[in-house]
């Protein structure tokens, strides 16, 4: 089969999902449990939570099948946020779901899994409470979700929780060499480093970064990457805050502008990168932000012109007293 | 079971090669009597000797000591410690080695350890000034990953070593931050507490100890050390404490509770294997009937299967759980009073309870089992059904009055009545949401008539959801228990599972979980599908990664908000910036207006040399209403909402960051609302008196206020004050000039403020006169300017029926006149009511007069 034809198949992160738990990348010793789970069953409810793209929803359907395996069809509901989730869903399609009986092997239970729990509103939530222990004997639920502070207390109190965390660049690295060996990418060692570098330990985004880069030019290498992605990287951003002198900074802001970055898109990074930037003292970093969000008021009323930003720039490092 | 021993030594021996004396000591520790239970410890047998004798420290250790592991007063070292300040963490100093210095401790006691420390010289000990606790003194550098590496850096001591001593920390010590330390000394077994009481057996001082803790430590005579004092008692110490009584009195509660914890666990799984055998007998019996397999033990969730199952067995909450039980008890009784007698403990008169509290500590356990317990049978309602006003009637009015039909039969045995009879349980209460209309009403009419008892339960008793239910439930509050009573229980689960729990550490995880103990139980059982084991290694990280993350209340996130030491270098470290912006985003409708309310009420601990609070609150003032900017931006037509984080800093982390530091009164909340609302009805107010004097004055709603109506006031209020009734006519005619009614008279004197604020003239006018004028106004026809639906009407003898056609012709019809004395006047009025016309007239006054008048008559109303 010819790489064009593959392109048009499936997107690479549907296409290369991990199927079993051992294939899932980073977070090691939550994997392990997870496996551990897998193998002996009686699987407690769980919340799984982190940033998105590090594996929480292919875990908890890697889990399911392995649980599972054949009964998969019949004993899982999926719900996630593009289905109703309404307090009416909770107490009809969940509730029956959980009395109805399903033949299985001993220490496995029917699973609902739901995704985004985040998005489920309090009183769907307060419905799920009593269900969950009243047929906890035959069925298990889990939720993943990005802000565990989203999920009401009570239902926290009554699931396991575990913390998901960002990958490292070299689990994100060791993943993307894979794909690629299975696609047969062209690729230069500074591609995938921008790719890693964009991606932020976000390993669904380093692989649609791939293949966009990939279906776009053929060639993966730094510059085709930075193309591909729409908003200014970080790093640059941030030595152009920290820049020591205002010229300097101006240059490294002049370059940014003219690979075609869009204000919006610049002076957003910049509140991001501000916002984090240890660097600088947080006192300061107030008034920067103040600065950065003032030019950012004003580029959405209208007003993003090079001259706006210098500006802005100007004004902080006024600011950082240089 | 057998592994009971070790397990419970494991802990001790993996840690450290003993010394000599150690391992003395420990087989010392089994020879002790066991039975420790028939000799009980009388705490307060010493209270008295140690003032007499506190000369001597060992005495005084004596007396200090407390016994316990297991106390049931309440710490306030559990809040304490959550809060506990942001590890400091200075470049620590190269470890001293205090060991060498201890070698030559002979005798194993604390006391005598004691004693060859040196104590802290009292008065030497530099007192600090304010009270306040100020981070910039000591944060110039480190970071809290340092913490840690500070806990490793400190002597390891043997373990248990400081057993059955109560050591308070006081004041900042040179090296290691006070919560690492606390931690240290609770790891060694000791019992930390934050105040100075005659059980303390010693007190660890750091620079800056409060004025107070030194002078109670005097008056106490407590050994105070410093902080390499405590190294060394650490470090000197052996194992399980030495033999000192203390420790030796200690140990045997410990012991005590090791014992229970097995006995616990033994019985459960006798009570297991009964019933086991008991599904087995009734399986086999009806084979054929049933056959559904029961589900296996080891299938069912730990929370499940170490579910309390009797009301013994709930963790705390001792008196909570009693008054259900006496409450559900009574019932039959306080209903053939009733429910007139409200009895001593005035549960007499209440139908129903209403359980409440947090999450995760026995509320539905604590009903259901109370229910079980007296032999009712149980009608469950929960937030999965539905129970809308209609439903709740259709379904559970008609249990009301019904008998348990497995009771019924049941009861024919053994005659016992509450069989018969149902209990309904109502649970999450507060989760009535969408759907179930009516719900709340609809139970609180339940609670009011039931026949039944009924037992419902919530987690927020003070919301206002939950108002309908005040003074017709018996309310019973449980509180998140406290370490020591969750502490049995888990041991109980720890050692029938295998697993090893250090008791230690289960402070720390209950803080995590806050006091949630099914949620403790739920992180037993995932912990332990990998490890086996909860030491120190692994109990810090288990804490965090289990702690909760709740969204915060608006008051909550004022009080953190405005926490100075969020704000300083290293605070700003342990709780960085998108961390503060998180709480705006909590509640980010709130958050702003929170601030706003308070930030006046701060005594800011941030202040930049040289900045007067009155500056800051400037600076603060400022970005809050530059937020105010930003949100008009955000929920304006334009709807810019990628400005949020941006409105985030302006309106709540940059003011709180100006003016944070401590709360000087309690956070009040936003009275913005309130007062939005109030000004929303003056400027309706304003308007209809513009409206209404539009005719006769020329400028607009401001205008009006500012210029026309402190005038008004004096032509409508000062008369009838200076000369009561005669100037009634008078300010009549001022009123009818400006085409005002009686209602805009009174929207006049409310708009007055200051000096010309006018409750207090009024209530000098006498009531008779205010009477008259009322009479007199009322009895007179009044011209009215614009129709305005409902409020402009005159209340007077003609009411407006048939005011439409003078739109369109001027009517002649009569209207029998009010006064003849008013005739003229009336006329003119009458005129002027044609004028408006052009404006959108309804005339209530119905006096005849002609269309061609028209401007004659506005002529004449200006000459007048």
């Amino acid at each position: 089969m010819s790489a064009n034809a593959l392109k048009l198949e499936l997107p690479w992160v549907e296409k290369y999902r991990p199927h079993l738990l051992k294939d899932i990348v980073g977070n090691e010793e939550t994997i392990t449990r997870l496996q551990q789970i897998a193998q002996d069953g009686n699987m407690p409810h769980l919340i799984i939570s982190g940033l998105p793209g590090i594996g929480k929803t292919t875990s908890v359907s890697c889990l399911a099948h392995e649980l599972l395996g054949n009964a998969y069809s019949q004993a899982v509901l999926e719900l996630n946020a593009s289905d109703d989730r309404g307090i009416d869903v909770v107490r009809n399609q969940i509730k029956q779901f959980a009395q109805k009986k399903c033949s299985l092997p001993p220490g496995r239970h029917k699973i609902v899994i739901l995704d985004e729990a985040d998005s489920m509103t309090a009183g769907a939530q307060q419905a799920l409470r009593r269900t969950m222990e009243i047929y906890s004997n035959t069925t298990r639920f889990a939720f993943a979700c990005n802000q565990s502070n989203k999920i009401i207390e009570p239902l926290q109190s009554r699931c396991a929780i575990l913390r998901y965390s960002k990958l490292q660049d070299d689990q994100v690295l060791r993943r993307l060499l894979e794909v690629i060996q299975a696609e047969n990418v062209q690729y230069t060692n500074d591609g995938l480093e921008a790719i890693i570098f964009t991606a932020e330990g976000d390993m669904r985004q380093a692989l649609n970064n791939l293949q966009s880069t990939v279906a776009g030019y053929g060639l993966v290498n730094g510059e085709n990457v930075f193309k591909i992605v729409d908003s200014p990287h970080p790093l640059i951003v941030k030595r152009m805050l920290l820049a020591p002198s205002l010229d300097e900074s101006l240059a490294l802001f002049k370059e940014l502008w003219n690979k075609g970055y869009s204000a919006v898109d610049i002076v957003t990074t910049c509140f991001r990168v501000t916002k984090n930037l240890d660097e600088i003292k947080e006192a300061v970093r107030l008034e920067m932000i103040r600065e950065i969000g003032f030019a950012h008021m004003r580029i959405l009323e209208g007003v993003g012109t090079y001259l706006q930003l210098a500006g802005m720039l100007a004004k902080i490092s006024k600011v950082r007293g240089l | 079971m057998v592994g009971i021993d070790e397990f419970f030594k494991g802990q001790h021996t993996g840690k450290q090669p003993s010394k000599a004396r150690a391992t003395g000591t420990s087989r010392k520790r089994k020879e002790q009597p066991v039975n420790s239970a028939s000799n009980p410890i009388n705490l307060e047998d010493s209270e008295d000797e140690h003032t007499l004798e506190a000369k001597k420290p060992s005495n005084q250790l004596k007396a200090g000591v407390s016994v316990e592991i297991v106390d049931e007063e309440p710490q306030p070292r559990k809040r304490q410690r959550a809060t506990a300040p942001a590890p400091k963490a200075k470049a620590s100093s190269p470890k001293k080695s205090p060991k060498s210095k201890i070698q030559s401790a002979e005798a194993g006691t604390a006391e005598a350890l004691l004693s060859q420390i040196p104590s802290v010289d009292l008065d030497a000990v530099h007192v600090k000034e304010t009270a306040q606790f100020d981070f910039r003194s000591n944060g110039n550098a480190g970071d809290s990953s340092q913490a840690a590496a500070e806990e490793a850096n400190f002597p390891e001591g043997a373990p248990n070593c400081l057993l059955g001593l109560t050591i308070v920390f006081t004041g900042q010590l040179p090296t290691i931050e006070r919560g690492v330390a606390e931690a240290i000394a609770k790891r060694y077994g000791a019992r930390v507490t934050k105040s100075i009481s005659s059980k303390t057996s010693v007190v660890v001082l750091g620079d800056e100890a409060g004025p107070k803790k030194l002078e109670k430590i005097k008056q106490l005579k407590i050994k105070a050390i410093d902080e390499d004092g405590f190294k060394q008692l650490v470090a000197g110490m052996p194992e399980e404490g030495g033999d000192g009584s203390a420790a030796e009195k200690a140990r045997q509660k410990l012991k005590q509770q090791e014992e229970k914890a097995q006995k616990d666990a033994a019985e459960m799984i006798k009570v297991e294997e009964e019933q086991r055998e008991k599904a087995r007998r009734v399986q086999s019996k009806a084979n054929t009937a049933d056959k559904r397999e029961p589900v296996r033990e080891e299938d069912k969730l730990w929370t499940v299967k170490y579910a309390p199952t009797s009301l013994q067995h709930i963790c705390g909450n001792k008196t909570s759980v009693n008054k259900l039980k006496t409450w559900l008890s009574n019932w039959r009784t306080y209903q053939k009073q009733g429910f007139k007698n409200a009895g001593r403990d005035g549960f007499g008169v209440f139908r129903a309870a209403m359980v409440y509290g947090p999450p995760g500590i026995g509320k539905t356990t604590a009903a259901h089992l109370a229910a079980k317990e007296l032999g009712y049978d149980i009608l469950e309602r929960n937030a999965s059904d539905v129970r809308s006003k209609s439903l709740l009637n259709a379904g559970v009015k008609n249990a009301l009055d019904n008998t348990s039909v497995v009771g019924f039969f049941k009861s024919k045995h053994d005659g016992d009545v509450n069989q018969k009879n149902f209990v309904i349980i109502m649970d999450e209460v507060d989760g009535m949401s969408g759907g179930d209309r009516g719900g709340v009403g609809q139970m609180a009419q339940f609670c009011r008539k039931s026949s039944m008892p009924m037992i419902l339960i919530c987690n927020e008793r003070n919301s206002p959801k939950m108002r309908p239910f005040d003074r017709v439930c018996l309310d019973i509050q449980f509180r998140r228990p406290d370490p020591t009573s969750i502490k049995a229980r888990l041991m109980t689960v720890a050692v029938r599972e295998k697993f090893q729990l250090d008791p230690n550490i289960i402070d720390k995880l209950v803080e995590a979980t806050r006091g949630d103990i099914r949620q403790l139980i739920n992180l037993l059982s995932t912990i332990s599908t990998t490890t086996k084991k909860i030491g120190h290694e692994n109990a810090q990280e288990i804490a965090k990664a289990w702690e909760k993350n709740i969204a915060l209340k608006p008051f909550d996130i004022a009080h953190k908000l405005f926490d100075g030491r969020i704000y300083s270098d290293v605070g700003s470290k342990s709780f960085p910036l998108y961390k503060k912006i998180e709480l705006y985003f909590d509640d980010f409708d709130f958050a702003p207006l929170m601030i706003q309310e308070n930030y006046l009420q701060t005594r800011p601990s941030v202040l930049k040399p040289g900045q007067s609070h009155l500056a800051a609150v400037a600076d603060a003032a400022e970005s809050i209403s530059q937020g105010d900017l930003v949100e008009r931006k955000i929920r304006s037509s334009e709807q810019l909402w990628s400005l949020l984080p941006f409105h985030a800093i302006m309106s709540s982390v940059r003011p709180a960051s100006k003016v944070a530091g401590q709360m000087a009164g309690r956070i009040n909340f936003t009275s913005w609302l309130g007062q939005n609302s109030k000004m929303g009805k003056y400027y309706r107010l304003l308007q209809e008196i513009q409206y209404h004097t539009r005719l006769s004055t020329s400028t607009d709603k401001l205008g009006l206020r500012m210029d026309y109506m402190p005038t008004m006031k004096k032509r409508l209020l000062d008369p009838l004050v200076e000369r009561g009734n005669d100037a009634v006519p008078e300010v009549i005619q001022t009123m009818d000039d400006y085409y005002l009614s009686k209602e805009d008279w009174d929207s006049i004197m409310e708009f007055m403020i200051g000096s010309d604020k006018t409750d207090l003239q009024i209530k000098k006018i006498p009531t008779a006169v205010k009477s008259g004028f009322t009479r007199k106004y009322n009895s007179m026809v009044h011209p009215v300017a614009i129709y305005k639906t409902g409020s402009t009407t005159a209340v007077g003898a003609k009411p407006a029926a048939t005011p439409d056609f003078e739109d369109i012709v001027d009517a002649d019809d009569n209207v029998p006149p009010a006064d003849e004395d008013e005739e003229s006047k009336e006329d003119t009025d009458f005129k002027k009511d044609k004028l408006i016309k052009q404006g959108k007239p309804k005339v209530a006054s119905k006096r005849a007069g002609s269309t061609a008048k028209k401007s004659a008559a506005a002529k004449k109303r200006k000459t007048k």
